[in-house]
């Protein structure tokens, strides 16, 4: 039997049609974000409806529109003001909720699952429910228009919380005694042994904060009144408003830039997220 | 000793008078928050902004002034949040339409006297039918008309011409226009956006049959003034235009794309559109031209009108973010800002100054609005309900698709109006 | 002494549950408070009893947005979790690179902000000249106007929402195929059964509590959907829904009662109406699963 034959004879009517349908659902996953980086690269004036733009047309023309939203709106200082939030965010939910995972999954005290039963029911409250409630009490505390009003309201994340106990309850007890013989107290022992056994989850964590962060809309539109303080959500919106002059490649624009710091965190960090959300739901 | 402290209280009295009216922001260190509509807020708009920032502060030393552009809705939304915390914006713009609402939060102060206190020129210089629209009540004055607008009727000149239309000679009467957009449909092109999808456009239609008298709202019984018959003629004429239309809605992006790409005939909409029709005449050669809706009969226009305001907060700016909303609003101010954004305003004065008058936009936007309806009026007495506009665009669309005869669907619309209202 | 014995725990919990307390508790508990009172933001509340409730209750939008939701959810989260099994089916069914590659093309529109999801679809989906409907032209289908036609605009939200969230419960899925051993489907294979049988009575038990988990997950998200529905029909304060209010939702009403009408105690009391559903359907699901575990 020839080669040929052979290969032939493995490439079954089954492999055929998988690949088939998974090129397909990939382009489906995948064209209407290549769709838009045509509309940014197509020159000014190009109407959208006319043709189905598969291809870019013209890479300089999307380079000056890039550089007319950056160098003509505000687009940048928001920029910066949603990355400082999302990273500041980070920080604040990975600290105080590993502290607290720390306890809720490896140690017993009066009450925990009583207050880790209330966390855990907040889950199902819509976040729209508590916004006016909570926008009032932010703004008692004269955190309009601040960074710490941005952030602080949102560093009790109880799905955060959840996640991290998910993972530390794998953590098996004899680490945490032999360390304790060893003479490492309290703090010592979620520094050095907790923490470094769940760097996935942590990562997992901050990655999938930033998304929410970099994507939330209503909070900073309350919390941020002040130009100086807009989040990237919110400079995009006044593009994508119907009063709004710019044609539509140049709303296109702006919203695909708001759509590259998530995609490159994805692509660099792909391994790290896929695995850590994976274990967050086969371990619940 | 009582004598003593009244005649200090008088003294005290009598110097806030001369400060109040010699020099009101001397030695005054204040920030006012400025609230604009986000196209107010981008490019030349802002720059001409903020000259009139400079100019006014550059004359009331100690006053900052700091100016946010906000989308129409983050406007309310965000006067309504700050009105719940004691934030407010000193001086904003936002639609009359919500003005109750803005009043009802007290993010909006009565004006009244301090606008008597003006000087006789300045009143005058304003629209009056514009003014009286922000008065609900005698002794009520709760805006300074600002920008406005007559809903006109867009043009595209290319498809016209492929449709095999003159362009020279617009519509005179709703049967020639319609008569038109069907040579448009038969041409294999768009003629209209679907009118019945969004409020403003039904309006829009409903002008060319109706008028103010019978659009808007009886706040005394809590009706709604829409007649039945007329009602029903223009729930025809949505039936008529069903097959005519693109599908999109006045407001999308994609409307404005296909009259961009000359497959769309017309557009009924405000001014603030042009910017982007100008911008592409001059990249990709449109070719457009804006004239009043046609109504019924000769000479009647539909489309609707209304004003953009520059309201001010109650509270302790309030003199001086009065004075600004007196600024920015006076002919001077007026003038420069038509003839930067080719806007009609409500300030009469300035649009009869010849070199604003002769802008085409606004030469015909003055008779646009003059003919046109108004969109929500009486304004300012309470806040419409939701369902109210909720309403008519569902009966407008069922009828549109065939569900109701128009006279069930005028009957059924009034009905459910009534009942919105009532509650 | 108890208090020193647990101290150090109460202290490391402390940072959390404080802010917890102040942005959500608190938060919550004067809503409660807000929904029996007739309240603008502005006046002193005044108390209504439950006037807010059935105001709710026997509007008409309410039972619209109820229907909505739940044509909406028995819809998508089944579909969405079929969608997922099948590409997390898929996936698992390459090796190395390829296996990579599909996964992450499947996963790239999670990471997309809500926003631009929204504003890509609503081009795609506008009628007669958008992709979809150039697409369905090339095999003589007239336009659909799928966001505007009654008869299409759930399913076209549906679709935009299985097209985001599909992916991020495939990398769940496949994480709970990798986890069932290998000599199960090797004994079956022994015993005869074909790839199908092997779905149906190895995959699919072997990954009930990843399944239970992606379920309860979308359930509760399904609950609360706002901003895909707002963006996809313009919405605005003043006017929510869409055409004749097909995609009107709970949450949509919700904020439209607060930030377009002003009235607060109203959109509190609705909010509270909209948890106590979800936590009941969610304690039921939690109910049946464990009787089902007893038996």
């Amino acid at each position: 039997m020839s080669r040929a034959t052979i290969v032939f004879r493995r490439i079954t009517v089954w492999t055929v049609l998988k690949w088939a349908l998974a090129l397909i659902v990939a382009a489906i996953a995948i064209f209407p974000i290549w769709w838009m980086i045509n509309v940014v690269f197509a020159l000014p004036g190009e109407p959208v409806s006319l043709n189905p733009r598969l291809w870019p047309s013209s890479l300089s023309a999307g380079i000056e529109k890039i550089r007319m939203i950056f160098m003509e709106t505000e687009y940048l200082r928001a920029y910066g003001i949603s990355v400082v939030y999302a990273l500041l965010t980070i920080a604040g939910v990975l600290l105080i909720g590993s502290l607290a995972a720390f306890e809720f999954s490896l140690f017993d005290f009066p009450g925990r699952r009583l207050l880790f039963g209330i966390v855990m029911l907040s889950l199902m409250v819509p976040t729209a429910v508590t916004i006016i409630p909570t926008y009032l009490l932010t703004s008692r505390l004269g955190w309009l228009n601040t960074m710490q009003g941005l952030v602080v309201p949102g560093l009790a994340s109880a799905f955060g919380l959840f996640m991290l106990v998910q993972f530390m309850r794998a953590i098996p007890k004899d680490m945490i005694e032999a360390a304790r013989l060893d003479g490492a107290n309290h703090l010592q022992i979620y520094w050095h042994v907790a923490l470094p056994l769940c760097r996935n989850a942590l990562v997992t964590l901050a990655i999938l904060t930033f998304m929410q962060t970099w994507g939330n809309y209503m909070w900073p539109l309350v919390i941020s009144t002040r130009p100086e303080m807009y989040t990237v959500g919110q400079v995009v919106g006044l593009f994508n408003s119907p009063l709004s002059h710019h044609t539509v490649d140049t709303v296109m624009t702006a919203n695909l830039l708001a759509a590259v710091p998530p995609l490159l965190f994805f692509l660099i960090f792909q391994r790290k997220i896929v695995e850590g959300i994976a274990m967050s739901g086969t371990k619940g | 000793m009582k004598r003593i402290t009244r005649l200090r209280a008088g003294i005290a009295g009598a110097a806030a008078l001369i400060v109040g009216t010699a020099g009101m922001a001397e030695a005054q260190n204040v920030t006012l928050e400025y609230w604009v509509y986000s196209d107010f807020a981008q490019g030349e708009a802002l720059a001409l902004q903020q000259e009139f920032i400079k100019e006014f502060t550059e004359a009331h030393p100690g006053v900052t002034i700091n100016i946010t552009g906000k989308g129409d809705d983050d406007l309310t939304a965000g006067q309504v949040a700050g009105a719940a915390s004691g934030n407010l914006p000193d001086v904003f713009m936002n639609a009359q339409s919500v003005g109750a609402q803005l009043v009802e939060v007290g993010a909006l102060a009565n004006i009244y006297e301090k606008w008597m206190a003006m000087p006789q020129e300045f009143r005058d210089q304003f629209d009056e039918d514009a003014l009286a629209s922000c008065m609900p009540r005698p002794e009520e004055l709760y805006c300074i008309p600002y920008t406005g607008f007559g809903s006109l009727l867009f043009r595209n000149l290319t498809v016209l011409e492929q449709a095999g239309i003159d362009p020279s000679v617009p519509p005179a009467t709703w049967d020639e226009w319609f008569a038109q957009m069907q040579k448009v449909k038969d041409a294999g092109l768009y003629a209209i956006p679907d009118e019945t999808l969004v409020f403003n456009s039904i309006a829009e239609i409903y002008a060319t049959s109706g008028s103010s008298e019978t659009w808007g709202f009886n706040w005394d019984d809590r009706t709604t003034r829409i007649d039945p018959a007329i009602m029903a003629k223009v729930l025809q004429k949505f039936v008529d235009m069903a097959p005519l239309t693109s599908g999109t809605s006045r407001n999308d992006q994609a409307t404005k794309d296909l009259f961009i790409s000359n497959q769309l005939a017309f557009h009924t909409v405000g001014p603030w559109v042009n910017p982007t029709y100008e911008e592409a005449a001059k990249t990709s050669g449109l070719k457009y031209d804006f004239v009043l809706i046609p109504g019924d009969e000769p000479g009647k226009t539909g489309g609707i009108r209304s004003y953009e305001i520059v309201g001010v907060a109650p509270g302790p700016n309030m003199d001086i973010a009065f004075e600004f909303a007196t600024y920015i609003t006076e002919k001077q101010q007026m003038v420069r800002w038509a003839k930067l954004l080719s806007r009609y305003n409500a300030n009469a004065a300035a649009m009869a100054d010849p070199e604003v008058s002769d802008l085409p936009l606004i030469k015909v936007s003055v008779e646009a609005a003059r003919g046109a309806m108004e969109v929500a009026a009486p304004y300012f007495i309470d806040s419409v309900p939701s369902c109210y506009n909720s309403t008519v665009i569902d009966y407008a669309s069922a009828t549109a698709d065939g569900e109701y005869t128009p006279e069930e669907g005028a009957q059924e619309m009034i009905a459910e109006l009534n009942s919105c209202l009532a509650e | 002494m108890t208090l020193r014995r647990y101290l150090p725990h109460y202290l490391m919990i402390a940072p959390f549950m404080v802010l917890f307390a102040a942005f959500f508790l608190y938060p919550i508990l004067s809503g409660l408070y807000y929904s029996f009172h007739d309240w603008n933001g502005v006046k002193t509340p005044e108390f209504v009893g439950l006037t807010n409730y059935q105001k709710i209750l026997a509007s008409r939008d309410f039972s619209t947005a109820m229907t909505n939701l739940l044509w909406y959810i028995s819809i998508t989260v089944p579909l969405g979790i079929l969608v997922a099994l099948g590409l997390a089916l898929l996936v698992d069914s390459f090796t190395g690179r390829w296996a990579n590659f599909f996964r992450n093309a499947y996963f790239l529109p999670v990471v997309l902000p809500a926003f631009l999801a929204a504003t890509i679809w609503r081009w795609i989906y506008a009628p007669n000249f958008g992709l979809l409907n150039m697409i369905l032209g090339w095999f003589g289908v007239p336009s659909v106007n799928f966001l505007n036609d009654t008869d299409t605009m759930l399913y076209a939200l549906i679709a935009v929402d299985v097209w985001v969230s599909a992916g991020f419960n495939m990398v769940i899925l496949l994480a709970g195929l990798k986890n069932i051993p290998g000599e199960l489907y090797e004994a079956a294979r022994l015993d005869g059964a074909s790839k199908w049988q092997q779905i149906i009575h190895i995959t699919i038990p072997m990954l009930g509590p990843v399944l239970f988990f992606v379920f309860t997950y979308g359930f509760i998200s399904a609950m609360q959907v706002f901003d895909k529905p707002w963006l996809l029909t313009g919405s605005s304060f003043t006017s929510y829904g869409g055409r004749r209010n097909a995609l009107l939702f709970p949450v949509m009403d919700m904020m439209g009662r607060g930030f377009g009408e002003v009235k607060f105690g109203e959109a509190a009391a609705y909010g509270f109406l909209l948890t106590i559903t979800i936590v009941a359907v969610t304690a039921l699901m939690f109910g049946l699963r464990a009787w089902r575990e007893r038996k």
